[in-house]
């Protein structure tokens, strides 16, 4: 999972860029052998202020046409279109312009991709029922409702970062997401949440939500943070590696990077970076597993041992399993 | 050398006597011991005598045997290990009394022991004596008849302050009388009690008759919509549940039951004193209740609505029963982390969030429905002419537009008003600004301690109390002179120079008087 609009957040040259977007990522020896589905995101967020790319030597005027140039040229299992997300602040009528803004984004997007090879997923936005079913009579403006049910392959529900810290939000949000595709017949299409993860997860996997995308496990170790799972973090210098057997933690030399012996701070922060990854997917692997067992109960236990320890989010994990597993009464 | 430490017997049993304070708790004693002692019915009698209450409490329990009855008068010698009464101080309540006679029939013994005056003989520092008399056993006619004369019951007993009512009220949320030990347990035995006061302490009823069963009110899951208070019937049950924890020193099992439910619901229970005092979660111990734990109920929620009972044999009673003493254990630890995590699980429960928003919805229709006849009155009273009264700074300027249409004078129009500021209102009149004050009597003014500095208008309803202004008058106002020249329709504040400022007084009904009694001053 990336996005278009990222590839500069490192203030890189032109000529990297074009490197960057001159070859499809999994044809690079670099990534060799990963083999894993390209999910490459729009990154509408990010131009909102700004409709460029900004590098530190150039700048690309970015529109529908060129993200989805991009998103293809880095060889992107699943696109979004280029979206207009909603801030908590926004009037009703910056709600609208942006969702028709987005209407017009989607019409362009269909047009452009209609032979791509991959998924396609439509963007959603909003923080209940009422604004998500707007938006969706909005774009359908541009776009008649059997032609995105059609067109589409799945589902990415935006605009939640602001809300990533207010459980009972996301909860609500994603909850009145699931009643809207309902109605809308949309029900079917999976459903992928952009940019909230971490320590949500459980939770966002027992409201039903698919997939998920976050740079928690970067911004963590940016911070200093050295994931020992999914739910707890310690500060680096606290860390014991001895006590993890993922590859990073196995290997002296990035052992000795994570202490601070490293030729740069970068190098000490990507291998905390990557431990971080690797936890937080060993976690999503044995979410999966309990669903992939068929029943609610795996999945309560995990919730149970996880989320549900934490005194700030107990009442969230037992509202979830109360609404969507089945209920403890 | 080594030395035995010395126990003074007579003030132990002093203490542990005296420790039971509610002389209700002889009942509680003897319900336990009934029940230890395998009872199927027990009678209690009391009656009021003048030096204090004669009980008599009759079981048809196994009897106690000689070693059962030491143990009865004993300190700390309980025979019981695994039963309520393991303590052993219990049965020294008794001990506050005249005269403890016990008659009891075992398989083994058919026994009869009496002491005299055992609270006189502690008080005088003297350990009391019992006299124990045996006759021979009659079989299967098992028993256990104890008479206490002149129990020192304090106040307790009195007829204002003992019914029928309050007893039942206490046996069912202090006493095995209100066990919940029957969900755990299908082969929990019931115990029929029976309690009879003299006609001198209620003579309301003849006898009251319960068991060791507590029974929660009927579950109603759905709000009844025809009600003005939809909610206050509602009630679900939370089925039985054993918790095991593991903490320092083993494993404990919590077994936990309770209901979620209105006012009407929880009325159905024997209320004794108020609902903030009986409801919310308690601790219990043989399944009888000992101390609340609302805190296991997260802030944002009213206890009130919850009865829940976590029980666990693990928590250690004081002498007296009333509270929990191992609270610093693990045990306790994790049996109050254990009740918090579980009421989470309730305060998350769709149906109780239903319930809170049946009872929220029915409360703001009740205030409309208020407000309506409120409303009701306002226009009763408008149509009846009778003017407007104000009682704020917002409603004398209404009262000033009013006077606009009806005064000769210039209009004023108010172009600013910041109530908060010490100059409320900026007006203009006659095509000139001028800030304004405005109060509902020229009294507050001063009460609000505002300076005449930069206000050139006083606008108010009425003038307020005469004598205050002419205190003012007499005793001068932040350091300066002033004189209240009200046919002038102003005031003249004198401190480093002299001020005119105006006042119009809106309530020309009122204004008349007023203006005479200040300028008669």
């Amino acid at each position: 999972m990336t996005s278009v609009s990222s590839l500069t957040d490192y203030n890189i040259t032109r000529e990297r860029y074009d490197d960057y977007v001159s070859q499809p990522v999994k044809e690079r020896d670099l990534f060799s052998p990963f083999s894993g589905a390209l999910f490459i995101d729009s990154g509408g967020f990010k131009f909102l202020s700004s409709k460029e790319l900004d590098g530190s030597n150039f700048q690309i005027e970015i529109d529908q046409k060129k993200v989805y140039e991009i998103q293809q040229k880095m060889g992107a299992d699943i696109i979004v279109n280029l979206d207009r997300p909603i801030a908590p602040d926004d009037t009703h009528k910056q709600r609208i312009e942006k969702a028709q803004q987005t209407g017009a984004n989607i019409a362009k997007f269909l047009e452009l991709s209609s032979d791509f090879h991959g998924a396609r997923y439509l963007t959603l936005h909003g923080y209940n029922y009422s604004m998500m079913d707007e938006f969706l009579t909005e774009i359908t403006r541009y776009t008649s409702a059997e032609t995105l049910r059609s067109a589409f392959d799945g589902i990415a529900l935006g605009s939640l970062v602001p809300k990533k810290d207010d459980r009972n939000a996301l909860i609500d949000a994603v909850i009145d997401c699931r009643a809207v595709l309902k109605d809308w017949g949309f029900k079917e299409l999976p459903l992928h949440v952009l940019g909230i993860s971490s320590r949500a997860i459980p939770l966002l996997v027992a409201l039903g939500v698919d997939t998920f995308d976050s740079s928690t496990y970067l911004q963590t170790a940016i911070n200093g943070g050295y994931c020992t799972s999914l739910m707890e973090t310690v500060d680096v210098s606290e860390a014991n590696p001895e006590q993890c057997d993922c590859p990073v933690c196995s290997s002296e030399h990035l052992k000795e990077w994570m202490r601070g012996n490293a030729p740069y701070q970068k190098d000490m922060l990507g291998a905390v970076a990557m431990h971080n990854l690797i936890v937080q997917k060993r976690a999503i692997f044995e979410i999966r597993d309990r669903v992939r067992r068929g029943e609610t109960e795996p999945l309560i236990e995990y919730i149970e041992s996880t989320v549900a320890q934490d005194k700030p989010t107990r009442d969230h994990a037992h509202r979830v399993v109360n609404h969507s597993l089945g209920g403890y009464f | 050398m080594k030395k035995n430490p010395k126990v003074n017997e007579v003030n132990e049993f002093l203490e542990i006597a005296s420790d039971f304070e509610d002389p209700l708790e002889v009942i509680r004693e003897s319900l336990s011991n009934a029940y230890d002692a395998n009872a199927s019915t027990i009678e209690i009698e009391i009656r009021s005598r003048e030096m204090g209450s004669d009980i008599i409490i009759d079981d048809d329990g196994d009897g106690m045997t000689l070693r059962d009855l030491e143990s009865f008068f004993d300190l700390g010698n309980s025979r019981k290990t695994d039963s309520i009464g393991y303590k052993g101080h219990g049965t020294k309540i008794f001990y506050k009394s005249d005269r403890i006679v016990v008659n009891t029939a075992s398989d083994e013994a058919n026994l009869r022991a009496e002491m005299d005056e055992p609270w006189k003989k502690l008080n005088q520092r003297e350990l009391p004596q019992y006299e124990v008399t045996e006759t021979p056993v009659r079989k299967g006619n098992s028993g256990t008849r104890i008479r206490i004369r002149n129990f020192r019951s304090g106040q307790g007993f009195d007829p204002e302050s003992l019914t029928y009512n309050k007893i039942e009220h206490y046996l069912k949320w202090k006493t095995i009388a209100g066990s919940t030990a029957y969900l755990f347990d299908d082969e929990d035995r019931e115990m029929n009690i029976t309690v009879k006061l003299g006609d001198e302490i209620d003579d309301s009823r003849s006898k009251l008759e319960t068991t060791t069963r507590f029974e929660f009110p009927e579950e109603q899951l759905d709000p009844d919509t025809s009600s003005e208070f939809p909610a206050e019937r509602m009630c679900k049950h939370y089925e039985p549940t054993e918790v095991e924890v593991e903490h320092d020193g083993g494993t404990a099992t919590l077994q936990i039951v309770g209901m979620v439910g209105g006012k009407a619901a929880r009325n159905e229970l024997p209320t004794y004193g108020k609902h903030s005092a009986q409801f919310g979660v308690w601790l219990a111990k043989d399944h009888i209740k000992v101390e609340r734990l609302n805190e296991a109920i997260s802030h944002d929620n009213e206890f009130l609505h919850f009865f829940f009972v976590v029980n666990c044999q693990d928590i250690e009673l004081s002498a007296n029963r009333e509270s929990i003493r191992n609270k610093s254990s693990s045990v306790y630890q994790r049996l109050t982390e254990e009740a918090e995590y579980y009421l989470s699980k309730v305060t998350q429960d769709p149906w109780f969030k239903e319930y809170l928003e049946v009872r929220r919805d029915a409360e703001i229709k009740r205030r409309a429905r208020n407000r309506r006849s409120s409303l009701k009155e306002r226009r009763e009273r408008v149509e009846s002419g009778q003017s407007l009264d104000p009682t704020n700074r917002t409603e004398v300027l209404l009262a000033l537009e009013r006077f606009n249409g009806k005064s000769d004078a210039s209009t004023i129009i108010v172009e600013d008003f910041e109530p908060s500021a010490d100059v409320h209102a900026i007006v203009r009149q006659g095509g000139k600004l001028r800030n304004a004050a405005v109060h509902h009597s020229l009294t507050d003014h001063f009460e609000d301690d505002l300076t005449f500095e930069e206000v050139n208008l006083i606008i108010c309803w009425e003038y307020g109390d005469p004598t205050t202004l002419r205190e003012y008058e007499r005793t001068g106002y932040l350091g300066g002179e002033i004189e209240f020249q009200l046919e002038s329709n102003g005031l003249v504040y004198e401190d480093d120079g002299q001020s005119f400022i105006e006042i119009l007084c809106l309530n020309q009904e009122s204004d008349e008087v007023t203006r005479q009694a200040v300028i008669s001053d």
